[in-house]
C-alpha cells in the first residue's frame, strides 16, 4: 500500500517540474540575453514524460509511477520584434536587418499548459488521499 | 485446525479477497492519475464485475465441496486476477491490469478520463471500507466468542 503512495507522489514530483518549466517560461519571456550577457534569446523549454519511475528502490515501483524523462528545447521559429535602434537588431544587409529575436514563448499556451498541470497535480494529491485513506482503514482493524 | 477454522470460516476469505482485490485496483488507479500527462501512455484498468463473478462462482463452489461455508475458498484465475500462495502459506492476489481501448486519444496519444479515474478511486476506497468494517466486526465477533469462553 505505501508503494501507491509512491505512484503518487512520483506524480507530483514531475507535475511540479513540469510547472517549474512553466514559470521559467514566463519569467524569461523577454530574456535576449544568456546568463553570460551574450545575445542568445531564450527558447521555450517543455518536459516530457514517461512511465515508470527509474529512481524507486522495488521492481514494481519501477514499473509504476512516472517521471520526466527530458527537458526539451521548443526549436519552433522566435519571435521578431522591429526594434532597429537596439543593439541587439540584426545587422543591415541580413533578412531581418533592424529586427531583434525574442524568445519563442507565448504567454496563453503556456498559461494553458500551467492549469493543465496544476489540475493534474491536484488529481495525484487527490489520489493519495485515497491511499491514505484506505491505509489508515487498514490500520484501524489492529484496533 | 481449531484457528484455523476460525479465522476461514464464513464471510471471512471472501472479505479478505474484496479488501486484496480493493487494495490492488487502488494500485492501478494511482498509477493511471500518475501518468496523466504521459504521452503515449493508456489507462489501465481491472474489471471489478470479473472478480466479482469469480468471487460469487468461488462461494458457490465451496459451498458445493463442503456443503457449508467452512472451508478453502478457491478463486478461479482469470487474465487479470491470479491466486498466489507465498511462501508463508498466505493467499495473495497478482494482477496484471487490462488495456481498455475506451474513451477518446487526445493529441498527446493518452487516453486519460479524469471523472472515470476520480470515481473509480472513491469507489475503491468506499469497497475497502465496507470489506474491512466487515471484517472488523466479524473478528470482534470472534472476540466476545473467545472471551466467554475462557
Amino acid at each position: 500500500m505505501y508503494g501507491n503512495l509512491d505512484v503518487s507522489v512520483s506524480g507530483l514530483i514531475a507535475q511540479r517540474t513540469r510547472l517549474n518549466t512553466i514559470a521559467a517560461n514566463i519569467a524569461n519571456r523577454d530574456a535576449i540575453l544568456d546568463a553570460d550577457g551574450n545575445y542568445s534569446p531564450y527558447r521555450r523549454r517543455f518536459t516530457v514524460f514517461e512511465a515508470g519511475n527509474p529512481n524507486a528502490s522495488s521492481r514494481a515501483g519501477r514499473e509504476q509511477g512516472v517521471h520526466v524523462a527530458s527537458i526539451e528545447l521548443d526549436q519552433s521559429e522566435l519571435m521578431k520584434r522591429w526594434e532597429p535602434d537596439s543593439p541587439y537588431a540584426q545587422p543591415p544587409g541580413t533578412p531581418d536587418a533592424g529586427y531583434v529575436y525574442y524568445p519563442n514563448i507565448d504567454p496563453a499556451t503556456e498559461m494553458v499548459d500551467g492549469l493543465d498541470a496544476q489540475r493534474a497535480y491536484e488529481a495525484n494529491i487527490a489520489a493519495a488521499e485515497a491511499t491514505k485513506a484506505i491505509v489508515a482503514q487498514a490500520l484501524r482493524l489492529l484496533s | 485446525m481449531f484457528i484455523d477454522g476460525l479465522v476461514n470460516s464464513d464471510s471471512t476469505p471472501v472479505l479478505e479477497a474484496a479488501a486484496q482485490f480493493a487494495a490492488r485496483r487502488q494500485g492501478v488507479l494511482v498509477h493511471n492519475i500518475a501518468n496523466f500527462s504521459t504521452p503515449q501512455f493508456q489507462q489501465k484498468t481491472l474489471s471489478v464485475e470479473a472478480f466479482q463473478d469469480r468471487l460469487s462462482e468461488a462461494v458457490e463452489d465451496r459451498r458445493k465441496r463442503f456443503g457449508g461455508n467452512r472451508g478453502d475458498l478457491q478463486i478461479r484465475d482469470s487474465q487479470e486476477v491470479r491466486s498466489v500462495r507465498d511462501a508463508s502459506g498466505q493467499i495473495r492476489l497478482e494482477v496484471t491490469p487490462g488495456t481498455p481501448s475506451g474513451n477518446i486519444l487526445f493529441h498527446d496519444r493518452n487516453n486519460r478520463d479524469l471523472e472515470r479515474s476520480m470515481a473509480d478511486l472513491a469507489e475503491t476506497v468506499a469497497s475497502f471500507r465496507v470489506a474491512t468494517d466487515l471484517f472488523r466486526t466479524r473478528m470482534q465477533l470472534l472476540q466476545s466468542a473467545i472471551s466467554e469462553r475462557v
